[in-house]
């Protein structure tokens, strides 16, 4: 069995060329991430750094072994994916090569070990090439991390041999696991089919795939029901959980679509009854494109959604008109200025408080207690603003999961001093990470905070126009931006952050699925070789052969992202409602920049590439 | 309507049958059925003395493996296999151990000694059909269904396929039932059949090209 493998494995290689080629990416993506998960769990710190900087280095470090972690997770169903689908449509292809072994006596046991001993191969060869793809993917991501300034710079991840085998290991499980199904599916092919010319094609829509196209999709619709109700990270999960079996159901109910995007060719007799009749063919084209939309958009409108939601909860938290920025120092006047009702001044201050546990550098916010009560609307969940005074402390939205006791004694460092702070208080969770502490500035020594960046909320007197307080504020020389500008930009800058973490994460895994993409459309036009000669004989022109091929491949590609942006939309759904209950509004973010590009993008290369191939195969 | 209606035929071992018939008469249903390919709705068919109407795919599966052998229009070789790779390989299949002089042996019996590391793609249409027959020769089966063998060969390579089979039948002793729509390749035959309308409806023993051509002319008229 293992010498026809490899004699079909050497014969039929353009066949095979694109499952190899996606387990070894796989595997380089898989043993990369691992690599530079484990460097990341000793945090490599420059010397000579301030505390605050060191912990936001460390904090990089802790995001970079997430994004690196969802990496691999990904990577993997991709692989899986994409081999059951290329492998599948090669099965397909191959019907009657296997039907015909079936004829000289092969069971339908042998038939399977054959397919599955094609897959050891696979898996092997791939994960060797994994080793060498590896390194190269580590080095992209080791730089992809520096630069977006997760990691520092300098940063390096060792070469270690143990990733090596796993990832060698899990190279070959999903080869296998890939062409489980599909080796099922052979091993119910007829002899006889070996014998008919013309015979009826293989049922494209089977059994099991009516089965689990239709599991996946009832699947992602309870996910999407389910996160109504969940809260923000149980709706962070079921969106990346929606965008996966979503991407799953569609790509196999795909043959079901397939044949209605003819009547999105104008005129075509041809490319339109190719649609139709090559149903087959379409799906496994459509099916990586399906999973890069759905991915990627479904991950992009999450991210976007939720750091849109906490600019909304940011802004109706603030019960005020301006946010303006300066020192300490010079935010003291902001009171005294005409119109100026509440001006509740934020220093952020450089002053370390220990818990139990652990020590805190970040997000550590000097209020006044009481204006500070006057505008923001955001209830304690345990304790009064009001006993906020002297030695006290409030925890902040960052620290509610930390559960610091009620009445506990925090020592903390100002300014050289120490301190004992008494906590009173604890603020709820929010979207956005919020504040850690609020401390009363009385409590602190002066030089402490009035260097410290400030933000001021200014509540303006009844009567006052804003715009004029504004005005007048700005003449003195300070920033003066109104809420709901402050909050945008918070936004914004959250969501440049999960921009730039997406990029990691996606940019590989995109690039990967549209290789499978390129893949799908390759093996189809080479298959296709006899088809286009009978056009030619037909009397067709070679560049009308080629117009036809790209007409059909621009149309799937089409609906593969429709399809793929249906599952984006149901992801987006979950989250919509999981925002509502969690801020009383429902804040999606639609990524209209990204499904541009995306959706140019993959049609593009899909029509390049089948004009490429159709060229090729109609080449004398 | 059905493919094939009363039809009652038997082929004893050792001899040559033909089936005839205009397109659509079924005779490759009629082949296909003999071969348990396809199942009759009712009827029996046995094989080799073997009931194989309502057998399982197991036993199909061991039946094709060492008791009846195929030969084709379409030569169905695999085309990733050398030419004496894919002679052995129904035994390799089978678990039987062939030698490799047995393979060379059986190749140079079909005249193509010289031809055993080459691709099917490598080979004419002629010496395609005749590493079939030496794939069909090998296990020595008792019963050898063929389709149409000549339909893709030129007139040389067709008679010295229909001389293998001829010897196939007379030193070993095996049934060959095979389907053609040309009555010089039908004659080569013990006896002719034909078909019409999924029915039986003439028989020649002994015929000659004359003979053959006369009443199937006459049957499509």
């Amino acid at each position: 069995m293992f010498q026809l493998s490899f004699s079909t494995f050497r014969e039929r290689w353009e066949l095979f060329v694109g499952a190899i080629l996606s387990v070894g990416v796989g595997v380089a993506l898989v043993q990369a991430s691992m690599l530079v998960l484990v460097a990341t769990g000793t945090p490599q710190i420059p010397p000579g750094m301030s505390r605050q900087t060191e912990d936001k280095i460390r904090e990089g470090f802790v995001a970079a072994a997430t994004v690196m972690g969802m990496t691999a997770f990904l990577a993997m169903f991709l692989a899986v994916f994409i081999v059951s689908s290329t492998f599948g449509f090669t099965v397909a292809q191959r019907r009657r090569d296997l039907a015909l072994l079936r004829l000289t006596g092969g069971s339908r046991t042998q038939l399977r070990v054959l397919l599955l001993s094609e897959s050891l191969l696979l898996g092997l060869v791939g994960s060797v090439l994994g080793v060498p793809f590896g390194l190269i993917a580590k080095y992209a991501q080791t730089w992809l991390l520096v630069e977006i300034g997760l990691l520092p710079d300098g940063f390096t991840a060792p070469w270690r041999l143990w990733a090596v085998i796993v990832s060698g290991v899990v190279g070959v499980g999903v080869a296998v696991a890939g062409v489980f199904t599909a080796s099922l599916r052979a091993a119910r092919i007829l002899p006889l089919e070996a014998l008919r010319e013309t015979g009826k094609a293989a049922a494209v829509m089977t059994v099991s795939r009516w089965f689990f196209g239709v599991s996946a999709g009832a699947c992602t619709i309870a996910m999407v029901l389910w996160a109504q109700g969940a809260n923000l990270i149980g709706a962070m999960m079921a969106a990346l959980g929606v965008s996966m079996s979503g991407a799953v159901a569609m790509s196999l109910l795909s043959p079901l679509v397939v044949p209605l995007t003819a009547w999105l060719v104008p005129g075509s007799t041809l490319a339109r009854a190719n649609l139709r009749d090559g149903v087959r063919r379409s799906a496994a084209t459509a099916s990586p494109l399906i999973v890069l939309v759905a991915l990627l958009l479904g991950l992009a409108g999450t991210f976007g959604s939720l750091s849109a939601a906490g600019g909304e909860e940011a802004k109706r938290s603030v019960n005020a008109h301006l946010v303006v920025t300066s020192s300490g120092e010079e935010a003291e006047r902001l009171a005294g200025i005409e119109g100026v009702a509440v001006a509740s001044r934020q220093n952020t201050v450089d002053i370390t408080i220990t818990s139990a546990r652990k020590s805190f550098y970040a997000g550590i916010v000097a209020v006044d207690a009481a204006d500070y009560a006057r505008t923001h609307t955001l209830a304690p969940v345990w304790g009064d603003l009001s006993a906020l005074t002297g030695a006290t402390v409030f925890t902040g939205p960052a620290l509610h999961a930390d559960r610091i006791a009620p009445g506990q004694v925090l020592s903390a460092e100002a300014g050289g001093a120490p301190l004992q702070l008494t906590v009173v208080g604890g603020l709820p969770e929010t979207l956005e990470m919020g504040d850690s502490f609020l401390v009363p500035r009385q409590a602190l020594p002066r030089q402490v905070w009035a260097g410290a960046p400030t933000e001021t909320v200014v509540q303006v007197a009844d009567g006052q126009s804003p715009a004029a307080v504004a005005g007048r504020i700005e003449e003195l020389g300070f920033s003066v931006r109104t809420v709901a500008e402050w909050a945008s930009a918070r936004a914004e800058n959250a969501q440049d952050g999960n921009v730039k973490i997406l990029t990691v994460l996606m940019g590989l895994a995109g690039l990967y699925a549209l290789m499978a993409v390129v893949n799908s459309v390759v093996i189809a036009g080479t298959e296709r070789r006899r088809e286009f000669a009978v056009f030619r004989a037909t009397g067709l022109t070679r560049p009308q052969v080629v117009r036809t091929a790209v007409v059909e491949a621009i149309a799937v590609a089409v609906i593969g992202v429709l399809l793929g942006c249906l599952v984006a939309g149901a992801g987006l759904a979950g989250i919509g409602g999981a925002v509502r209950k969690a801020i009383g509004t429902t804040v999606v973010y639609v990524p209209w920049t990204l499904l541009t590009i995306v959706a140019v993008g993959s049609v593009v290369i899909v029509a390049v590439t089948s004009a490429l191939t159709a060229a090729v195969a109609t080449k004398k | 309507m059905a493919a094939l209606d009363d039809v009652s035929l038997s082929c004893p071992a050792g001899t040559w049958t033909a089936i005839m018939g205009p397109s659509g008469s079924g005779k490759s249903t009629l082949l296909h059925c003999a071969a348990g390919l396809d199942q009759v709705t009712s009827g029996r068919v046995l094989l080799a003395g073997r009931d194989i109407t309502r057998a399982p795919d197991s036993t199909l599966t061991e039946l094709r493996r060492r008791t009846i052998g195929f030969v084709f229009q379409s030569f169905n070789l695999i085309s990733s296999l050398t030419a004496e790779q894919n002679v052995a390989f129904p035994s390799k299949l089978a678990g039987v151990r062939v030698s490799k002089k047995d393979v060379r042996q059986t190749l140079a019996g079909v005249g193509l000694a010289d031809r055993a590391t080459h691709k099917p793609r490598e080979l004419s249409g002629g010496q395609q059909q005749r590493v079939a027959i030496a794939r069909a020769m090998i296990s020595r089966p008792a019963v050898l269904f063929a389709d149409e063998p000549t339909g893709a060969l030129d007139s040389h390579s067709a008679k010295v396929v229909l001389e293998l089979l001829r010897t196939m039948v007379r030193t070993v002793g095996q049934s060959i039932v095979m389907v053609t729509h040309d009555p010089a390749v039908a004659a080569s035959a013990d006896t002719v059949v034909f078909l019409a309308d999924g029915r039986l409806v003439d028989r020649v023993d002994s015929p000659t090209v004359h003979d053959v051509a006369e009443r199937l002319a006459k049957l499509e008229s």
